[in-house]
Formats: structure tokens, C-alpha cells, sequence
């Protein structure tokens, strides 16, 4: 009897386990319409004259991050998204004209300027606010210490733009930041002629396709009729950056079927690999790991090496 | 025999422990019993429970054929009206009495002028004209997670809605049944958009022509992707898994995609009119791969580069070779 008690219980459990592992999406339906955060007060209190809030402000977590913006979640995911606050607002005397802020806490400095470089707009035009900023056309994003901010208007108007820019100085001028986003050191890594403005950007992971490569700063480069990449990352200890030189390597030979060429002259233990029409090349120097991306040709590739790779050693400790 | 140990009492008899044996055995079953019983009757939310059942749904019209017209301008009601005339008129596809829904792509709460949803006036007129063709009814759906009625409102949807005479309809938590994709790996007992295909007799997906982060492109393959509830953004780990799924899921009566304004980066959410590039095409299709391989071009890339156009196409469901639907180009067409 004791044994049968026993085999009754054990069903019981296997068929409680069973039903835990499939997934019920019942479940999750309500835990959509649950709130994920509880609200916050308005983004900024007091508004700049002639804003007032159109909506009550909104929080997203990593959880739910993806209702508020689709597909463009990952983008701020892998870059080390800790939370975001979103709130409309409308101007007076412009019927129809109103504005959304995004706020998104980034952890730290380095991740907002991630998110932030990534999709800087070819066309933007430098706006002078906080650590980094930009506006293009309708939209004002900008760099605030650990905090990534976005001010999309419903038009391009002078009235929008300008209610955009308030918007933004009293943000900062009320949110107050332990540090400051600074890429001062390494800006100094890339060749100022031929970097085409406002394209030096830090991409968080999966850097060219390979996911053990994150967290490197990458220039668009001018080159004949073209454009080509520079990269550049700073690493804890040498070992470490040789390592990802030799790993990133081996990728583009093996996993994209790239083609070893013979070695440039410098630098020292730097290679060349022709992938997919173009050319790559990768060095470490130091705790750098460095090379260039889709060059047109070898010739370019060795002399775009050459320039990074002498700005290097020049920043080398 | 020994007596009775006095500080544990009497043993019990065989007939008694198989009486508390039965006893203890009967409250166990009747325990597991009850919380089979409870199992999901109410369940948080208002989902819906019921068994998962087939959601597929076939609204194509098999005498029209494959078929596909491409306009260019700016004006998209009059593209709209050119590109139907050439597809051989909206009543080669919306018969009188017909109850018609369309799809539009309603995810944020931006402004058309952004180009991250359907716009409104290419909704009103696709309106108009299955009205001017007899449709009894038309309603206009998404599901869009966060603050519908917003996203609705601010991208000029609604009003566009209900100014031309259709009908909005904002999917609530109730709206969605659990739906099993025969053959299918992802959609499997998930909450399928359910409510406001009551009755209905033709479906037209209308989306924009956007980059995607993780698709590559949105447009109208990707547009299905409102007709699931839950919590549907783990399928964005698998993103053309789902579309796939979703272009099995439905087969629509034509798609309309607007390549007017082309969002070239920073999609699907946008947010500068500076990612916009003036591409001046619109697409009606019967075929939807036919339509998103034409539409990739409008980004710069080709079917091979958005995976799930292939396998797609692999399966059946349309042709990434569009040319060979002969589409019917149609002039630029001023408002």
C-alpha cells in the first residue's frame, strides 16, 4: 500500500514537471498586461516653458523593452541596457506638434555612447548639448553621462527643433551624473585625415560577425572613390588583445572563407586576408587589437595599417 | 511474541493500516485530482483558454491568379488606385457583401510622416475602394504591444479609419486563441488574433518598406508578425522561423507595400525623417514573397539577403523571382 501512496506521488510530481516545462502562454498574456515597472513621475519637472505632457511617463526593463520598440531592442540589449523612461509632451502654439523623449539607462557612460554612435545619421549636424550630441532633422539624441537620450518631434519645424534643444538643456541641467561619457583617448587612436565626421562609433558585441569580439571602436575612412573601416580596442593585459587578433583572424579565414595573403612588412605579426571581394587586415601592438575592415584592395589595406597602426604606437603606455 | 512496547503503543492491525493506507492514498489522488481540475480554468488574464486549434486561413482568390503591379510617385492614393486598375480592378478581388480586414502595420506611436507605420492616407484610399467595390464591411487591425490606442491615434490610422468608413478594431487580451501551425516548429499553442477575423471573407496586409535590425527588412511578410499575442518577442530569436510560419499562417487576398518613403536605417522604430530615402514605388501583390523581394530592392538588397524569402519560396508560398509575374508598371501618377 505504502508503495502504491509512493507511485501515486511520483505521477503526481512527474506530471507537475512535465506541466511547468511547457510553456503556457496564457501565463504570459497577463503578464503582458500587468505593468512591468511601476510609472515614474514626468522626465522632467518642471517642462521648459510651452511643453506640457501629452501622456503619463512610461518604464520599460530588458523584459519588456522589445513592446516599446520592436526589433530595435537588441540593439540597446547588447549594449548593456539597465532600463528606459519615455514620456510625450506638446508644444503650445503649434496645434498638432509634439515631441517624444526617450530616456534609456545605459549602465554606464561607454554603453550610452555605444547605442548613441550606432545610429548617428550620416546627415547630422552637431548640436552642442551634454557629453555628445546630435540633431537630424526632426530628432535631437544625445549622450548624458550613463543616460542615452532621445527627442523625436512630429515635424522639423523651427518651433520643434527649438522646443527640442530647451527640452534637452533642462534635462541635463537636472540630472546629475557621477561620470561623463569620454572617448577623448580613443578618438586619439584614429588618423584624422580622411575620417568622414561624427563616424567614430563603439560597437558592443558580435563585432564583424564574430561573438567573441566586443566592445570596439570603429571609423569610417574616405579611400579613393569609397569608404572603408578602421577598428581599434583597448584590452586588459597584451596576451589578451593578441588573442582576439589571432581569434579574429581565424575567423575570417575559416568561418568566412577569407584567404591568407602574404604578411606586410608592418606591422609586426599583422595580417592580411582577402574576403568577399575586399581586404582585411589585423594586429595587436600592446593591449591593442587593431586592422582594418573591407578595404578595396591590398595596397589600401597596407597603408591604412600602416597609419593606424603608427597612431597606436603612439598611444601605447 | 514480545508485548507492546509501552512508549509507542499499540501496533496497529493489518485491516487498520490497510484502512489508513486507502484513506491516506484516496486524500492524494483527490488532492492531484483537484489541481487537475483547477488546472488553467482561471488563468490570470483574460485570455481566453480553450484547446489550440488550426488558425490558418486562406483568403486568396484562386481566379485572379498570381499577379503584381508596381506604380511610381509620391501621391499614394493615386499610386493605390493606378496599381489596382493594372492588378484589374479592386472587384477583381473584393466582391458586394465581401467583409473585408486589413492589416496595417500600427506598432508605434509616431507620426506617419516617419514612415514606421502604414500610412494613412494610402489606408484611407485602399478604403474607398474596397467600399466603392461593395464590401459590406471593412476593419482596420494591428496589435500593436504597448499603448495601442496610442499608436493607433498618433500615427493617423484611426482617424484615417473612420474617416473613410471602416472600422478600427483594438485587439484586448480576449481577442486571441491559441492556435497550432500544422508542421509548424514556433506556432504552437500560441495566442493567435482571433476576435476580429469573425465573419471575415478577404484580408489585405498594407505595410511599410523598412530596415530592420533583426529581420534585415519589414514589410509585408513581416506585417503578420501583429497577428500574435503573448509575449512574442522570443521569437526574435528565431525571426525568419516566425515570418516563415506567418507567411503559412495566412494567405491574403493581395498586399499593398509602400515604398513611397523607404526607411533605409535605424528600423523598424526610425525616429529621424533623416532615414528616409524618397523611393517612390508602391507594390500590390497577390504573391507576398513576390512583393517583399521587389520591396528589398527599394533598400539596396536582394532576396538572398533576407533569408526568409528563400525558404519561404522553398516551401511554396510565393516566388522570389517576381519578374516572372510579369508585373504591370505603372507611370508615375500625380494626386
Amino acid at each position: 500500500m505504502a508503495a502504491g501512496a509512493l507511485a501515486v506521488m511520483a505521477c503526481i510530481l512527474a506530471w507537475v514537471c512535465i506541466r511547468q516545462a511547457s510553456f503556457d502562454p496564457a501565463v504570459t498574456v497577463a503578464a503582458v498586461a500587468a505593468p512591468a515597472a511601476p510609472a515614474p513621475a514626468g522626465l522632467v519637472e518642471p517642462w521648459p516653458a510651452g511643453l506640457s505632457p501629452m501622456s503619463a511617463a512610461e518604464a520599460f526593463t530588458p523584459g519588456t523593452l522589445s513592446d516599446k520598440i520592436d526589433g530595435k531592442a537588441d540593439l540597446y540589449l547588447s549594449a548593456g541596457f539597465v532600463s528606459m523612461r519615455s514620456q510625450r509632451v506638446r508644444l503650445a502654439g503649434a496645434p498638432g506638434s509634439w515631441m517624444e523623449m526617450l530616456v534609456y539607462d545605459m549602465g554606464l557612460p561607454a554603453n550610452a555612447y555605444s547605442v548613441y554612435s550606432s545610429q548617428r545619421r550620416p546627415s547630422a549636424l552637431d548640436a552642442g548639448l551634454g557629453d555628445y550630441s546630435y540633431e537630424a532633422e526632426n530628432e535631437l539624441c544625445l549622450v548624458h553621462g550613463r543616460f542615452y537620450v532621445e527627442l523625436v518631434c512630429s515635424d522639423s519645424s523651427d518651433a520643434a527643433r527649438g522646443a527640442a534643444e530647451a527640452l534637452a538643456r533642462s534635462y541635463i541641467g537636472s540630472t546629475a551624473v557621477a561620470e561623463h561619457a569620454n572617448i577623448g583617448a580613443e578618438q586619439a587612436l584614429f588618423p584624422t585625415e580622411g575620417l568622414v565626421a561624427g563616424s567614430i562609433a563603439l560597437e558592443p558585441s558580435d563585432v564583424f560577425g564574430l561573438d567573441q569580439l566586443d566592445n570596439v571602436f570603429v571609423a569610417r575612412y574616405r579611400d579613393g572613390g569609397g569608404e572603408l573601416t578602421l577598428f581599434a580596442a583597448r584590452r586588459d593585459a597584451p596576451g589578451k588583445a593578441a588573442k582576439e587578433a589571432a581569434e579574429l583572424r581565424a575567423f575570417f579565414v575559416k568561418d568566412c572563407g577569407g584567404k591568407e595573403t602574404p604578411p606586410p612588412p608592418y606591422p609586426p605579426g599583422a595580417a592580411i586576408i582577402e574576403m568577399d571581394g575586399g581586404f582585411e587586415a589585423v594586429f595587436s601592438s600592446g593591449p591593442y587589437v587593431a586592422g582594418v575592415h573591407q578595404a578595396p584592395d591590398r595596397e589600401s589595406a597596407q597603408r591604412w595599417l600602416g597609419a593606424i597602426s603608427h597612431r597606436i604606437a603612439g598611444a601605447r603606455p | 511474541m514480545n508485548p507492546p512496547s509501552p512508549d509507542t503503543g499499540p501496533l496497529a492491525t493489518r485491516r487498520e493500516f490497510f484502512r489508513r493506507g486507502l484513506r491516506a492514498g484516496a486524500a492524494i489522488a483527490a488532492t492531484g485530482g483537484l489541481g487537475a481540475w483547477l488546472l488553467n480554468r482561471h488563468p490570470p488574464g483574460d485570455f481566453s483558454r480553450v484547446r489550440a486549434s488550426d488558425p490558418r486561413r486562406d483568403f486568396s482568390v484562386r481566379t485572379a491568379g498570381p499577379r503584381m503591379a508596381v506604380a511610381t510617385g509620391r501621391s499614394r492614393p493615386a499610386m493605390l488606385r493606378g496599381a489596382m486598375a493594372a492588378m484589374g480592378g479592386i472587384e477583381r478581388f473584393i466582391e458586394r457583401g465581401d467583409r473585408v480586414m486589413l492589416k496595417v502595420n500600427a506598432a508605434f506611436a509616431t507620426p506617419a510622416v516617419l514612415g514606421a507605420t502604414t500610412h494613412p492616407e494610402l489606408l484611407a484610399e485602399l478604403v474607398r475602394l474596397c467600399r466603392g467595390a461593395g464590401a459590406a464591411s471593412v476593419v482596420v487591425t494591428d496589435n500593436p504591444i504597448n499603448a495601442p490606442e496610442s499608436c493607433f491615434e498618433l500615427s493617423g490610422i484611426a482617424p484615417a479609419a473612420r474617416a473613410a468608413g471602416a472600422d478600427l478594431f483594438v485587439p484586448g487580451p480576449g481577442s486571441f486563441r491559441p492556435g497550432t501551425l500544422p508542421g509548424g516548429r514556433l506556432i504552437r499553442d500560441w495566442p493567435v488574433l482571433f476576435e476580429p477575423f469573425a465573419g471575415v471573407t478577404k484580408l489585405i496586409g498594407v505595410a511599410p518598406v523598412k530596415s530592420h535590425d533583426r529581420a534585415g527588412a519589414s514589410m509585408t511578410m513581416k506585417n503578420w508578425y501583429g497577428l500574435l499575442g503573448g509575449r512574442r518577442n522570443q521569437f526574435h530569436q528565431d525571426i525568419d522561423g516566425i515570418i516563415v510560419e506567418l507567411a503559412m499562417l495566412v494567405k491574403p487576398t493581395l498586399v499593398v507595400l509602400d515604398g513611397t518613403d523607404t526607411m533605409m536605417t535605424n528600423g523598424p522604430t526610425g525616429g529621424s525623417l533623416a532615414d528616409l530615402k524618397a523611393t517612390n514605388t508602391l507594390i500590390v501583390a497577390t504573391d507576398a514573397v513576390a512583393a517583399d523581394a521587389l520591396g528589398a530592392t527599394l533598400l539596396g538588397r536582394s532576396s538572398r539577403d533576407l533569408p526568409y524569402l528563400g525558404r519561404a519560396a522553398g516551401l511554396g508560398l510565393g516566388t522570389t523571382d517576381f519578374e516572372s509575374l510579369h508585373p504591370a508598371r505603372v507611370p508615375a501618377q500625380s494626386s
